[in-house]
Order: structure tokens, then sequence, then C-alpha cells
């Protein structure tokens, strides 16, 4: 038989009391002028793009419980003003061989094992789940991954690139026939051909290029396609803001290719790529 | 050595006797007792592995009852100069979020194992705390630890969990998260602590980067202190985390009050935070938990937390509200079973789910 034990109030450290009571008091609030990430609607606007849809669904309203500031777990933050250059291309702190953000490839990118459950460190993703992300909110990261990451659209003075596949300096693997380029803000399509992309090997000659496209829903990328995989070697990817087709947003501005701050100038991209194909 | 082991299980079970009571792992179960964190746990601070004391006490005083023969006291000692524990949670959990299908699994929650090597005994500890599930292995804690003055002032050096507000067994309480200091964010560096009869208080300096590696000159200090009677407690906690990306202040208060079998216990955390955005942003969270000892080996725990994610954004506050039953039928076992409902704002269903969980607990 259980005796049940009932409270009993003494003296001495009432004062203690009032305070933990007045912690319990506290209320949710009701959201009033604040979109789904809980930050007031009309602050600063995001742009139309997955990243930016998954920074307000996913980051800001769940992962930055954690994922904050300076002491955020496996230093990730995930807040609006750090996520993008603290995942793209930045090794997991857990497993330092993976990419948090492998560009154009989700299966090898280890926020997508995170929130899937098959890393093979640590708790899955969010830490406090189930529930888990809903399956919509991981499609939507793995389409935006596999889409070359963009980063939201963040239109200034000029069209600038933000970032590519491959990166400068990086090495691709064999068998690579497509290349990915991830601008700040929409391409004007019009501009977008062979004429204002050039692709060279080690021996500066041009490399044809099959297909120079924005793809269908990819506004801010241009996605270059070869007819056959790169052989292995150093080749260089110019991206043309000068000459008679330089690239141009859809509001006319000129691509700023070498980073001067002033409309013009090609962005050169050098990479290599590893042995031969098997 | 079989007299001398005898010797101490015998002297560990007369002194919780005569303590009428002892302490264990969570915060609520120091403040029931009146004692310090130190006094069951190898970390001052709390957490991981326990001590002779802390042993004993969840063989004698814990449980509903104690089976097993009386005189095979667990000690964690399993040769000279070398103790050991761990915690084992296996869960089967469910979740419920608006208009999304119920969602459960079962989950290994974790399975970690403590390694505390007594090179001079009371004085000089390497300590290992391994996680080995979920996952690989991951190492949580690894340091050195010396007592320059026996039981009153230590030197702590090397991976471990930072001193700050209560150190909860739940990591996702809105005042581990906000703070980044919990048990599964250790960071590296060195950690100062007094012990006085009535006081604890330590100080630490780390990276900052929770675990990471450092990417600036910059470091997080930390420090904590607190004052513990019988009946009730009080304590404040301050850091600093200088950091390239943006500077991080934080304080907190926190206390504890026994009321007979009940334990009121609560935690406020403000953090000043330049890191997150242009600006900064300035956030809170609290936590209100009351603990009943219906029995013994019964307690039943209510638990109300309020997060606020940006001082200057109104009615953007979140709540999370728990009810969770403890049964610890024998020793060294618990069963726990229990719900947590969020309140957030409407536009946001994951912030209005609902959580369910039952977990059986084994530690030594």
């Amino acid at each position: 038989m259980v005796e049940i034990s009932l409270p009993t109030f003494g003296r001495g450290g009432l004062w203690v009391a009032p305070f933990i009571l007045l912690l319990a008091a506290c209320t949710a609030g009701n959201g009033a002028g604040l979109d789904a990430g809980g930050r007031p609607i009309g602050g600063p606007p995001g742009a139309n793009s997955d990243f930016q849809e998954i920074q307000d669904t996913i980051f800001t309203p769940i992962c930055t419980a954690c994922h904050l500031g300076a002491n955020a777990p496996q230093g990730l933050r995930l807040d609006a003003a750090n996520s993008y250059a603290m995942l793209v291309n930045v090794a997991s702190a857990e497993v330092p061989g993976t990419l948090r953000v492998n560009p154009g490839n989700p299966d090898a990118s280890y926020i997508v094992k995170k929130i899937e459950g098959t890393a093979a460190v640590g708790v899955r993703m969010p830490a406090n789940g189930p529930p888990y992300l809903p399956q919509d909110r991981i499609d939507l990261i793995r389409r935006w991954i596999a889409a070359g990451a963009p980063m939201a659209l963040q239109p200034g003075d000029f069209l600038r690139v933000t970032s590519s596949i491959p990166a400068a300096a990086e090495t691709l693997p064999a068998g690579t026939s497509r290349l990915l380029l991830v601008f700040n803000s929409e391409v004007d399509p019009s501009r977008v051909s062979a004429d204002s992309l050039e692709l060279r090997d080690a021996m500066d000659e041009l490399v044809p290029l099959a297909v120079v496209r924005v793809p269908p829903g990819r506004t801010n990328v241009i996605e270059i396609t070869m007819d056959r995989p790169l052989a292995g070697g150093s080749f260089q990817l110019a991206v043309r803001g000068d000459g008679p087709a330089p690239l141009a947003d859809m509001a006319g501005r000129v691509l700023d290719g070498d980073g001067d701050g002033i409309a013009g100038g090609d962005r050169l991209i050098p990479f290599d790529v590893s042995g031969a194909s098997r | 050595m079989i007299a001398r082991l005898t010797f101490i299980r015998v002297g560990a079970t007369m002194l919780l006797l005569a303590l009428a009571g002892a302490a264990q792992a969570e915060p609520y179960l120091a403040a029931q007792m009146g004692l310090k964190c130190a006094q069951c746990h190898v970390n001052p601070t709390g957490g991981g592995m326990r001590t002779l004391f802390g042993n004993t006490f969840a063989q004698t005083q814990l449980a509903a009852k104690r089976i097993g023969n009386p005189e095979d006291l667990w000690t964690g000692q399993v040769m000279k100069f070398l103790s050991v524990g761990g915690n084992a949670r296996a869960n089967w959990n469910v979740g419920d979020v608006p208009h999304q299908s119920t969602a459960n699994d079962f989950a290994v929650e974790e399975a970690r194992a403590y390694f505390d090597f007594g090179v001079i005994p009371n004085r000089l500890s390497v300590y290992v705390d391994q996680r080995f599930a979920p996952g690989n292995a991951t190492n949580l804690e690894a340091n050195v630890r010396y007592w320059l003055t026996e039981n009153a002032l230590y030197i702590k050096a090397g991976r471990m969990y930072l001193p700050f507000g209560y150190r909860f067994e739940d990591d996702n309480a809105f005042v581990r998260q906000l703070s980044g200091i919990n048990m599964q964010a250790p960071d590296e560096g060195v950690e100062i602590g007094i012990e006085k009869a009535s006081w604890t208080a330590q100080l630490a300096i780390s990276n900052g980067t929770a675990g990471a590696p450092e990417v600036d000159k910059g470091k997080l200090a930390v420090a904590r202190a607190e004052f513990v009677q019988s009946a009730w407690r009080v304590g404040a906690s301050a850091g600093f985390n200088d950091a390239d990306a943006g500077n991080r202040r934080m304080v907190g208060l926190f206390g504890a009050y026994r009321a007979g079998p009940v334990v009121l216990l609560g935690e406020l955390d403000y953090i000043d935070d330049d890191s997150i955005s242009v600006g900064g942003r300035k956030l809170a969270a609290t936590l209100a938990e009351a603990d009943w000892k219906m029995a013994q080996g019964h307690n039943l725990k209510l638990t109300h937390e309020w997060f606020e994610p940006d001082r200057d954004v109104d009615e953007d506050e979140q709540t999370r509200t728990s009810l969770v039953y403890e049964w610890s039928p024998v020793q060294f076992l618990q069963l726990r079973a229990g719900v947590r409902v969020y309140d957030g704002i409407p536009q946001n269903d994951l912030q209005n789910r609902k959580q369910g969980f039952v977990q059986l607990h084994g530690f030594f």
C-alpha cells in the first residue's frame, strides 16, 4: 500500500516561492502582427526563394530555439543573418568529412542526414522531436540543395554571382558534366547564352557548352550542361560582365563580375576535375 | 580489501540514514534533500557520474523498494582508483502537430558511460563522459579535476559542461536551449570552483563555441553561485561571450523552495546577443517546476516554461507545459511517462504541438 504525502508549508525561504510562482504565470503570445516565423509582418522583406522559405518556416521558428548566438551547438547558427554562411560548403563539426550543405547533392549533405535521422553522430533534428520536420519541409530543403543551394535573393546595385558549382579552386569529381551559377537577383534569360559564358581547359581551348539556361522556377540560377563529361584537368569558367553579351538581371543591372563595385568585369572561376571517369 | 569495501558500504549507508534522505541526479532532488550537487556527483556542478554517496542514495532512498542482496551495494568503484557509471534511456515518443498526422517512434534517447580515474583519491581525477548512442560514440566530457583543497577548492580543465543555472536532465528546456549551455553542448576550457558549507560557486573560461573548433580569439566567461539552505536555495549566473560574430551577455536567477514533499524550483534567464542580427536581439526564458514526492519512489513533476524570442517583438512568446510521472520501482531503474504541450503563435503549427513519451531509464 502506497502512502501518499501531501505538501506542508514551513517558515523560512518563503520569498523564493513567490518568485517561482511568478514565473509560472507567463503566457504565450497571440501572434498578432507576426508571420509564421514569429517575425513582424512588414519587417525586412524576404525574397521569394526556397532558402528564404526554409529560413522563415524551419530555421527561424524551430531551429533557432537552440542554434542561436555564439553558443550555438556545434557552432552552427541558424538565424537569418548567419545561416547561409554557416551551412553551404561548410564542413560539419560532427563529421568533418561531410559538408553541412553540399550544393547540388542533398544525399551528401549533413543537414539532410540530421533531419532525416540517418546521421552517424548525435540525435535526429529537431532534437526535441518527434514531431520531426514534415516531409514537405524536408523535401523543400532537399530541393533547395539539389538546385545548388542558392541564397535568398538580395538585389543590390549590380548583378553578382553569389555561389557556384564548382566554387573557385574546387576540385570536382570525374564525370562532371553540369555546372551551376547562383546570382543575387533574377537573371534576364534573354541575355543568357553560350556567348555570355566561356569555359576553357588548361590548354586554353574552348570547351563547348551544350545547354546554357535559366532552369524553370530557378530564376537566379544559370545551369550549364556539357554534352559529354569533362576530362580530368584544370578549367576556368568566365562569366561575362563585359563584351557584346554581358549578363544582367531583370531590372537591367549588369553583372559586376570582378567585384570592384562598378558594373562590368568578368567573374573567373578556376577549378579542377579529378582523374578520368570510370 | 573485502573488509575495506564492506566498511565503505556500511559507512555510506549509515551516512544516508543519518541525513534521513539524500540527493541524486536532478536539481529538484538536491533541493528536496537540502544538499548541493557535489554531494551526489563527482562533477561539483552536477550531472554525469555519481559519487559513492549518490550511488548509495539511489539504492537505499530513491526507489520504492530495494531488491537483491542487501550487502551487494553498488559503489561505482570497480577497482582501486577507477569508478564507472552510466545512463541509458529508451523512449517511446509520440508527437501531434495541428494539421498533420500523429507520429510516434521508439528511440534510444541516450546511452552514456562515465569513467573516473581517481589517481590521487579525493584530489586528482581524470574524468571521461562518453555517449555511445544514438549514433556513433561522442565524447561529452574529458577533463582533469584537481582539488587544491580537499572538498573546498578545485580546478578543472578540458572538455566539460559549463556552469550556468540549473543542470536539468531535459536539455530541451527553454532555459537550457536559450543559454546554449546544456548536456548536449559541452565546451573546452578551464573551471575553478569553491565549495563551502552553504555556498557553491564556479567560474569557467571556455572557447565559447559549444564544442566546435575555436574560430576567434574571444572567449566565453561564465560564473555561477548558489546559496544553499536546508529548505530553500537561491543562485545567480552570468556569462559573457566575446565573439567576432557579436558579443553575447547572459544573466540568470534561479532558486528552489521545499514545502514538505513538494519542491518548487525556478529559473529566469535573460540574454542580450549581438550575434543574431543587425542591432542584436534580447531574449528571455523561464522555468517553473513543482515536484511532488507522492510516496517513496513516486514523483509527479509539473513544469511550465516560457520563451521570449525577441523582446522588441510583441506577442511572439511561447510556452511549454509538462506533466511527468516518475516511478522508481527498484534501485537504478526508473519509468517515466509524460506529456508536453507547446503553446505559441497560432500561425505556426509546430509551436502548438503536443508530445508524449514513456521512458525506461536505467542508471548506475
